[in-house]
């Protein structure tokens, strides 16, 4: 019996998707200027949102996860993209970008700015070479169409959109046939199954958390990755000394402290996570004789700070229901922010 | 970016027992998370009421926490029964956890009365003062310091209804450090409010106290001023007793009220008159502006050890706001020790 001439890796047991801009780093596209700034931008001045390296870092640790990028950004940024990444550790499996010179070329205006005839394929596309059993969790923005998109992409894959709806999804989301086609054919490959656990939304603009309540529990809005390490803590993704080395970082390197840390845990309570059990980790984490936990002061002021905040709320309320997502009422979520069709939540 | 932030100040806001509801102050405090990144604010009042109005509400989530209190004084009720009652009303667990170090200062827009209670009971007097007083500013012909500030503070309005010599003579020093921090104005001119501008006119304790102001050093005291000087902003500082102040300032409102009545009525009553205001409609849209006390935000209790900011009863988010705004200058610019400091003179 010979010995096979390679080792395979792993297979991945999960996959985490993420976004790039106002995601993973702080990009400002608002205007025009915004963009030509960002464009011009070298990797070195490119600025992470606190704790997405460290999470991004941690999550891998397990090594059996893979680290998928889909971002809006243009092919020619890739380079310094991929330094970027590179100077923040940060190692990726797969990195797609927008063709947006070939949109222009192709005269596809559309396609430049819409999301969903972009990342819905890309990922659909991507989720077709995982294995059927693997774990999702992603992570997107408030700024363009993130949530709609991966729910919608959760969704199809687990059974739960027809082709009726996404035909209708398609068409009023202004996708090109080409693309329908591309959605169509890799869902078509992907096995049955519901792999998705957390999709989660980085509130860079800070839109209420209510408006998107019509995504279900799935969807976990943040204001920061602290909160997204808490929620993936108490879902068995990261441990409690990983979670506490995100925080960490966001108090060495971006300015946040006891008060913004423990206020971030309690919204989440407040929003009905069920974190008790992780705070419990988090307590037992620092009683332990971890060496890089006893240099993590103030850490047991903020645990403090931590059950004041809980104990603040009394008795907290059931997490919210599990339930259906209308796609085709809340395609405007998924237009482009100057598109007309884009309706606000107010008018909804 | 961080060294150069302002120290964190953390402000406690009764939410409940107001006009305009709940909402509103977590709406004027969601403002305040994204307007001042140093200040954090803590919510007390009833959990689901806050809850579901800051999920509606843009917001920072990292400078907000909530804690609370199953009961809360309605604006018509009795502060001593009513906080006898209810031990833990929003005012007093939000008073409470000010005493306790949870937060640094205390704004309130619910029950006057119950939000003075509750700050005599949690709270200390400051070494030196006998009796609280309550402020109000007041809109005003001229400015005032550095920020040009168009309000003149009057104190007390209500706390102390007889107030001593020694007790005018502290609230002179109160408001004068007062509005050294809140109107950059470095040496703010304090008045007795008083019925003649002589140095003997008015009831002897008046007499006294001016007699005792003129010889302190550390206070701009420009001497007696007559209810005709308030609104023409001749002093900075007006120093009365509660009985006085009160009725002084009922009657300021009465006449800013029947003035914009009037003005309703002329709009009604003639077209010549309609297109009179409609030519200064600039100049009273100044007014309008200047003389909008949601622009302040609120008054302080002064002579405690801990900051209390009454807001008005009828603020909206933006008067939350400032008042919270308010609260954090008063703590970052330590008016306590400025107060002792005063007192020891």
């Amino acid at each position: 019996m010979s010995l096979p001439d390679r080792i395979d890796p792993r297979p991945p047991r999960r996959i985490y998707r993420w976004d790039l801009d106002k995601t993973y780093l702080q990009t400002e596209f608002d205007s025009l200027r915004d963009l030509v700034r960002t464009a011009f931008q070298k990797a070195h001045q490119k600025v992470a949102v606190p704790g997405a390296s460290a999470l991004i870092r941690e999550l891998s640790e397990q090594g059996d996860s893979r680290l998928c990028i889909v971002s809006g950004s243009p092919k020619q940024m890739r380079a310094v993209l991929e330094e970027k990444l590179k100077l923040d550790g940060v190692k990726w499996d797969e990195f797609v970008l927008k063709d947006n010179v070939g949109n222009l070329l192709r005269g596809r205006f559309r396609a430049l700015r819409g999301q969903v005839g972009y990342k819905l394929p890309a990922i659909l596309e991507s989720r077709v070479h995982a294995p059927v059993e693997a774990e999702e969790v992603l992570f997107g923005d408030d700024a363009e169409a993130d949530a709609f998109i991966y729910s919608l992409f959760a969704d199809l894959i687990a059974g739960r959109v027809d082709e009726r709806v996404l035909s209708q999804v398609l068409e009023a989301g202004g996708v090109y046939p080409d693309d329908q086609a591309r959605v169509r054919e890799a869902w078509k490959k992907i096995p049955v199954s519901d792999p998705v656990r957390r999709i989660f939304i980085h509130l860079d603009r800070l839109t209420p958390p209510a408006q998107f309540t019509a995504y279900g529990p799935r969807v976990v809005p943040i204001f920061n990755y602290f909160q997204a390490a808490l929620v993936l803590l108490a879902d068995g993704h990261l441990t409690a000394p990983q979670v506490l080395k995100i925080a960490v970082e966001m108090v060495q390197t971006a300015g946040h402290n006891i008060i913004t840390l423990s206020n971030s845990f309690q919204d989440l309570l407040r929003r009905g996570l069920p974190l008790q059990q992780a705070a419990i980790a988090l307590s037992q984490a620092l009683e332990g004789p971890n060496k890089l936990l006893a240099a993590m002061r103030p850490m047991p002021d903020i645990l403090a700070a931590f059950s004041k905040r809980l104990a603040a709320l009394g008795t907290p309320p059931p997490p919210p229901p599990v339930q259906a997502v209308d796609y085709v009422k809340l395609i405007h979520h998924a237009m482009p922010r100057n598109s007309k069709r884009r309706t606000k939540p107010a008018e909804e | 970016m961080v060294g150069t932030q302002p120290q964190p100040v953390t402000i406690a806001f009764d939410v409940m027992g107001t006009d305009h509801g709940p909402a509103e102050v977590v709406r004027g405090a969601a403002m305040l998370s994204l307007e001042s990144p140093h200040i954090h604010t803590l919510l007390v009042g009833d959990r689901t009421l806050i809850d579901e109005a800051l999920a509606e509400t843009k917001h920072n989530g990292e400078r907000i926490s909530v804690q609370h209190a199953a009961d809360f004084v309605g604006m018509d009720e009795k502060p001593g029964e009513a906080l006898a009652r209810k031990p833990n009303a929003s005012v007093a667990v939000a008073a409470r956890l000010v005493a306790e170090g949870e937060a640094d200062a205390l704004v309130s827009a619910g029950n006057t009365g119950a939000g003075v209670l509750a700050c005599a009971r949690h709270f200390k007097l400051i070494p030196g003062v006998r009796r609280a007083a309550l402020a109000t500013v007041y809109p005003t012909r001229s400015v005032r310091g550095a920020k040009e500030d168009p309000f003149s503070l009057i104190l007390d309005v209500g706390a102390t209804v007889e107030a001593t010599a020694d007790d005018l003579v502290t609230f002179a020093v109160m408001g004068s450090a007062y509005a050294r921090i809140i109107s950059k104005n470095d040496r703010p001119k304090v008045a007795l409010l008083s019925n003649g501008v002589e140095p003997q006119k008015g009831p002897p304790r008046v007499v006294e106290a001016h007699s005792r102001l003129s010889s302190l050093g550390d206070i701009n005291f420009i001497g007696n001023v007559e209810g005709i000087d308030i609104p023409k902003g001749t002093a900075d500082v007006i120093v009365t007793d509660g009985f006085t102040g009160n009725v002084c300032l009922k009657m300021l409102e009465g006449v800013h009220d029947t003035v914009v009545e009037l003005a309703q009525y002329a709009y009604k009553e003639s077209l010549r008159w309609r297109a009179g205001l409609a030519m200064l409609s600039s100049g009273i849209q100044r007014i309008k502006d200047i003389t909008d006390w949601n622009q302040y935000g609120g008054a302080p209790i002064l002579g405690f050890d801990k900051i209390f900011i009454k807001a008005h009863g009828r603020s909206k988010s933006r008067a939350i706001a400032n008042a919270g705004k308010v609260a954090a200058k008063v703590v970052a610019n330590n008016l306590g020790q400025a107060i002792r400091e005063g007192l020891k003179k």
